[in-house]
């Protein structure tokens, strides 16, 4: 059996410990644009310079040889051709394969800003190579503007600002990390931001890079038209799923490449897994993209398992949760940020620096964000992913903790019990 | 293969926190009871011993899972299962402290250091001793080890539901 896979990142490589697991004589080649195995979550730390290139590395120093792998680093996958059996590299060799993965993850969006594709310190922040191309250009400038402050942005901003450079954030919703937080977390992360002196502007976009005769970066000009001077942009407005080698075949797509449970895309022995596909999330009970660390590990292991012939479901496709630290000052956050309407309510703790809140509908958790403390975090996110039904007073929701679900199996693993929780 | 899991019978416990004590006093400087230093945040337990929802107290730890959901949730590496032992381990110099295994343990196993909240502490089954400490501290059995069936193979992905094998 030939096994090939495109990408060589959480999705791509857990995929292929799972194959070898199940298929100890199989060929497995992967393919990756990226020369380097790294951890895209960690780049902020290498840019901020807590943390050299060489310790992204999430796998152990054997990896490759203990699973046997061909690995083509640095090649990219430029045509699909799915009747044959085959893909063509960029240099023009033909890989042919009984078996395909796609994970070629996704790739920053630059927004339709005038001068953008002109400018020349214009980044986005998802590959090793931006760093070092953010980081250069950092060296020659003194002020940085960031557009878009979800996750991505709101790292370079840190990163950045440990370097010593003055950040500006600029962000279209009415406050940063809108999809992750509600206004009071952000509020505090955006407190502790100017503290730092980062200047968050919300509310606003950019409407033109402005550009030296070099086609250098001098500045951005907002749409209120305040002119912030600047020597470095980065663009962190969203990621698309890399599928342009798909172009001309088969295979189903909408946002990413349409997946279901077993990770296979709608044409025969062909299989997507991680930021590059779409499959059904369970918090919204829709086909989304799933763009988190932990699913592309799962779906890729799932894909890699049924890829070696052994069926298996994906479950737990849960992609409504966050973690992040800015400053000393963590968060965790799952379900809904808010709650829409007044079918829900909405409780609310502060102690101790922390700022806690859970959201409930019908008896069941739908969101919680937990600031500070986030040590309760676990088990929260898990009823939450399983719509587990729980009966506690309002005042004990915050002291949720696992010895109240408590049940042990035969082997001393935990789980959840099937009845619902009623407090007595 | 067969592995070494702690089995808790929370109808024994007397909610004494001997084990909490015993936790702490192993991972701190001196090791010793009589010297740990209970206002040094650096040493913290790493297991729990907490109320369920009738005032009754269960001594809770990490389950060395056969399919940790905080080494799929790791992305820096830190956290593996070692497929010698079956035991989930944490090396602090890889951690990130990105908290994505502090969100991802359904059973709330793994926290954020107590001192200065910047890598992820959980249990270490105090791999260089024969018996976790804390199950020798336990005066009433609701602690103990038992032998467990194991697959020897690397964390592979776990879901609460399990996965479903067709
Ligand atoms: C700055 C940053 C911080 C993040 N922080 C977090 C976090 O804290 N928690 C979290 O859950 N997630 C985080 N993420 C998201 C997380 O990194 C992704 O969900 C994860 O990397 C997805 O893995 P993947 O294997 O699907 O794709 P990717 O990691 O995108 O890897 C894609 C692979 O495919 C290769 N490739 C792409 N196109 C081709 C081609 N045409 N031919 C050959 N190879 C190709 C690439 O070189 C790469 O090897 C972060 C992302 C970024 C950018
Ligand atoms: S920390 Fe949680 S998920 Fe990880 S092995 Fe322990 S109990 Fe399992
Ligand atoms: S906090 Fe450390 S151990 Fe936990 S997921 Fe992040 S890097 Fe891994």
């Amino acid at each position: 059996m030939k096994y090939l896979i495109l990408g060589a990142s959480a999705a791509g490589l857990s995929a292929a410990g799972a194959i070898r697991r199940h298929d100890p004589r199989g060929e497995i080649t992967v393919l990756s644009r990226d020369s380097q195995i790294y951890s895209r979550c960690l780049l902020p730390d290498v840019l901020a310079g807590k943390r050299g290139a060489a310790s992204t590395c999430f796998i152990t120093e054997d990896f490759m040889q203990k699973n046997r792998l061909n690995w083509a680093a640095g090649s990219i996958a430029a045509r699909l051709l799915p009747e044959e059996k085959a893909v063509v590299a960029d240099n023009g060799d033909k890989l042919y394969y009984d078996k395909l993965l796609i994970a070629t993850g996704a790739s920053s969006i630059l927004p339709p800003v005038e001068n953008i594709r002109r400018g020349r310190q214009i980044y986005g922040l998802r590959n090793l190579d931006d760093v070092s191309a953010i980081a250069g250009a950092a060296e020659n400038c003194l002020q940085a503007v960031i557009m878009g402050g979800g996750l991505v942005g709101v790292d370079a901003a840190a990163a950045l600002n440990e370097k010593g450079l003055s950040v500006t954030v600029v962000e279209v919703a009415d406050r940063i990390l809108s999809l992750q937080l509600d206004q009071k977390a952000a509020g505090r992360y955006e407190a502790l931001f100017r503290d730092r002196g980062i200047e968050i502007i919300t509310g606003e976009m950019v409407s033109k890079i402005v550009l030296d005769k070099k086609e250098n970066v001098a500045g951005v000009q907002l749409k209120g038209g305040r002119l912030i001077p600047c020597g470095l942009v980065v663009a962190a407005t969203g990621v698309k799923p890399d599928i342009s080698f798909l172009e001309g075949t088969a295979v189903e797509v909408g946002r990413g490449i349409r997946v279901n449970e077993y990770q296979e895309t709608s044409y025969p022995d062909i299989y997507a897994a991680g930021d590059v596909c779409e499959s059904m999330e369970t918090f919204t009970g829709k086909i989304t993209t799933t763009p988190i660390w932990s699913l592309a590990v799962m779906q890729g292991k799932i894909a890699g398992t049924n890829m070696a012939g052994v069926r298996r479901k994906a479950a737990g496709n849960f992609a409504y949760k966050n973690s992040m630290t800015f400053f000393g000052l963590a968060a965790v956050s799952f379900g809904l940020p808010e709650a829409p309407d007044s079918s829900y309510e909405t409780y609310i703790l502060e102690r101790a620096g922390s700022y806690e809140k859970i959201i409930i509908k019908d008896g069941r958790l739908k969101g919680a964000i937990l600031q500070g403390d986030i040590s309760r975090a676990g088990v929260l996110g898990a009823l939450i992913r399983e719509d587990y039904p729980v009966k506690v007073a309002p005042d004990k929701l915050f002291d949720l903790n696992y010895a109240c679900f408590f049940r042990e199996l035969e082997n001393g693993e935990f789980t959840y019990q099937d009845e619902a929780l009623t407090s007595k | 293969m067969m592995m070494k899991r702690i089995f808790i019978k929370p109808e024994l416990c007397e909610g004494c926190k001997n084990c909490q004590v015993a936790c702490l006093a192993e991972h701190s400087p001196s090791r010793s009871v009589w010297f740990v230093n209970l206002s040094d945040q650096s040493s913290q337990p790493r297991n729990y011993v907490e109320l369920n929802n009738e005032g009754r107290p269960v001594p809770l730890s990490c389950r060395q899972c056969d399919e940790p959901e905080c080494v799929s949730a790791c992305v820096s590496g830190a956290l593996q299962r070692d497929p010698a032992t079956c035991l989930v381990v944490h090396n602090q110099k890889q951690c990130a402290g990105c908290w994505m295994c502090v969100m991802s343990c359904p059973y709330g196993m793994i926290l954020p250091d107590a001192r200065e909240s910047k890598i992820a502490v959980k249990c270490d089954f105090c791999a260089d001793r024969g018996t976790p400490r804390c199950v020798e501290a336990c005066p009433t059995g609701a602690i103990s080890l038992i032998e467990a069936p194991s697959p020897d193979t690397d964390g592979e992905y776990y879901v609460l539901t399990g996965g479903e094998q067709q």
